[in-house]
């Protein structure tokens, strides 16, 4: 069976997850803001 | 401070200077010097990057500025993780298959040496000016609390630098980083914890969030125009307009702030090098995503940690003008009694402020929103009031002291350290400014070396000798760098805020410095001349924004680098036409 190519799925999936991370960075920064204020 | 923190400051600093010598010691060649001989793996390169970018003006400054303005700076920091991806996805690749020493090299093969020179010259001017208030920030302040002379404090950090980055160069910069950032995050943590410690004992983490929260500190993210009475009546243009003008909301961080990391982590050969000694691409590749994945978290928790000062001095009495020593020589001059009067009134008005900000809490505690509405509106307006007052005195301590640094955001940080911390953690705090600005000039003297040796002096004044030539040159040119440094930071004395002054120094280079590189990256069509030109005039058009309008300074950066495509783009064209119908046969 042939092989997937490994680090090209790797990759993608961490900027992603750098990338979704973010996202939910800013929406726990925009309740806290909403929340405290 | 006392025999314990003078230990611990200078066992600690002692330490990482002769460790990281001692370990690098021995003969070196040129590509060890300036690459570190591509060992390094990539939790190594994320520490470096990180504790490059943070400087000691990071430590000094942004708890003062949560402090002040709240947490809304940590908006400037949301373009990083975007910026991470893109370059490990277009830059990173480039630079690993042209085996370029610097960012700089690359321009050449794409475009000419001209560009090259010109970009390496910017990086020059732009990193030298950074290297001096790099090392200005904390020599002052330390000087200041520590009551030395500014040179000592200048020629301490400058010195144990020049030991160890002469010595072992790249790798040492590298390894001296991991103790630093170690040292840096275990001393701000400590402090963070030590800040809430301090609070009265009725008053839980969820009291200190909400009270921070009430008195406007937790505005982490603003969407709409800020200073507005009612934002959301504004059309959308004139949205557009005032979101333009204001430094941190969520569009500049998530746009403008995108392309100064972009410009910062992509093409300034202090962080480029961090990752080009990397053991493979994907080291690099993993080094910069640890870098995009910490860098917020860190900030909002230093930004945090201003925070928990500033209720801390909802509690106590906080002092009038925060940097004491400059206060005390004050109290010497025939001003003394201006300034005692004032700190009379500041006391009262603080015994006032108290009440309310006790009326605050138990609203809050109750979950009484009539009565919480009522006491934040009156401690904000004591606090106006109490803004005033700091106006006031720190105008007096003009007048009594001409020439002195009246702007005391600087100090709020270290001088709560010094007031209510233990010893020993007094020493820790002052070891982690110190570290922070050993860690970022290091790779800033690194960087300036080896662009001057590679892109200058090997490419244009001394083209053919020995690699030891060149290892001497980077070894001299590191201490010449330095000393310009020490020099800048002795004669220097300027900047309301020495994080924002150094941000905005970054925003006017870096839009150019950015644009040139898009430009080779993704317009194919462009060439050298074309872009060279494109530059010059994107520099004059940045400069004339700075001095001639009120725009934030985030926007430069996208100003510079669009402007440098555009120019680039359409001088291509023109001069493609020009070609051709010069080529045409004439009939």
């Amino acid at each position: 069976m042939e092989e997937k190519p490994p680090v090209f799925r790797a990759w993608t999936h961490w900027y992603w997850f750098v990338m979704g991370v973010l996202v939910l960075e800013i929406i726990l920064f925009y309740w806290l803001s909403r929340s405290f204020t | 401070m006392n025999y314990i923190d003078w230990l611990v400051l200078f066992g600690t600093l002692l330490f990482i200077v002769l460790f990281g010598t001692l370990k690098t010691r021995g003969n070196q060649n040129i590509e060890g010097y300036l690459k570190g001989d591509n060992t390094l793996k990539w939790w190594m390169i994320g520490v470096s990057i990180m504790a490059t970018q943070a400087s000691a003006i990071t430590f000094l400054s942004t708890p003062g500025q949560a402090i002040e303005d709240g947490m809304g700076f940590l908006q400037f920091y949301f373009g990083l993780p975007l910026a991470m991806v893109i370059i490990s996805v277009a830059m990173v690749p480039i630079y690993y298959k042209l085996k370029v020493f610097t960012a700089y090299e690359y321009l050449e093969s794409r475009f000419d040496l001209k560009t090259r020179t010109l970009a390496a010259l910017l990086f020059l001017l732009l990193r030298g000016l950074s290297a001096g208030i790099t090392l200005f920030a904390p020599s002052i302040v330390l000087s200041t609390i520590l009551e030395w002379p500014v040179y000592v404090t200048t020629l301490l950090i400058g010195s144990l630098v020049i030991v160890y980055v002469v010595s072992g160069g790249t790798k040492a910069v590298s390894l001296t980083q991991r103790q630093q950032l170690t040292v840096i995050m275990s001393g701000m943590f400590l402090a963070g914890i030590l800040a809430y410690a301090k609070l009265p004992q009725n008053i839980s983490f969820f009291d200190t969030v909400n009270v921070a929260g009430e008195l406007g500190k937790f505005n982490l993210i603003n969407v709409l125009p800020a200073g507005v009475e009612n934002p959301e009546k504004l059309s959308f243009w004139e949205k557009v307009s005032r979101i333009s003008q204001d430094r941190y909301n969520i569009w500049s961080g998530l746009i403008a702030s995108t392309f100064l990391f972009l410009s910062y982590f992509g093409t300034d050969q202090s962080q480029v090098s961090r990752y080009l000694g990397g053991r493979s691409i994907t080291e690099s590749r993993l080094g910069l995503l640890f870098n995009g994945l910490l860098k917020i978290p860190m900030q909002f928790i230093i930004l945090f940690i201003g925070v928990l000062v500033y209720v801390f001095y909802l509690f106590y009495q906080p002092p009038v003008f925060h940097n004491q020593v400059l206060l005390n020589r004050a109290l010497q001059t025939q001003r003394a009694d201006s300034i005692r009067a004032i700190q009379i009134q500041y006391e009262h008005l603080y015994a006032e402020k108290r009440k309310a900000v006790d009326g605050l809490v138990s609203a809050i505690k109750q979950e009484d929103e009539q009565r919480k509405k009522v006491f934040r509106e009156e401690v904000k307006n004591l606090q106006q009031e109490e803004n005033g007052l700091r106006t006031k005195v720190r105008a007096t301590i003009g007048e009594a002291m001409p020439g002195a640094k009246i702007q005391d955001r600087d100090y709020i940080f270290l001088n709560f350290v010094l007031s209510y911390l233990p010893h020993g953690i007094i020493g820790l705090i002052l070891a982690v400014m110190f570290s922070a600005a050993m860690s970022s000039m290091a790779s800033e003297l690194n960087a300036l070396a080896s662009t001057t040796t590679v892109d200058i002096y090997k490419r244009s004044m001394r083209k053919e000798a020995i690699p030891s030539h060149y290892l001497k040159a980077s070894r001299f040119f590191t201490i010449l760098w330095a000393l310009l440094a020490m020099v800048f930071a002795m004669l220097a004395n300027f900047a309301e805020n020495l994080i924002q002054f150094v941000n905005i120094i970054g925003s006017l280079f870096y839009g150019t410095i950015l644009g040139i590189f898009l430009a080779a990256f993704f317009v194919k069509r462009v060439q050298g001349t074309a872009v060279f030109i494109g530059a010059i005039i994107a520099e004059i058009v940045v400069l004339y924004c700075y001095f001639f309008t009120g725009l934030a300074f985030l926007l430069y950066n996208i100003i510079g680098c669009v402007v440098v495509v555009l120019v680039a783009y359409i001088l291509q064209v023109i001069f493609d036409n020009t070609t051709k119908e010069e080529a045409a046969p004439k009939v």
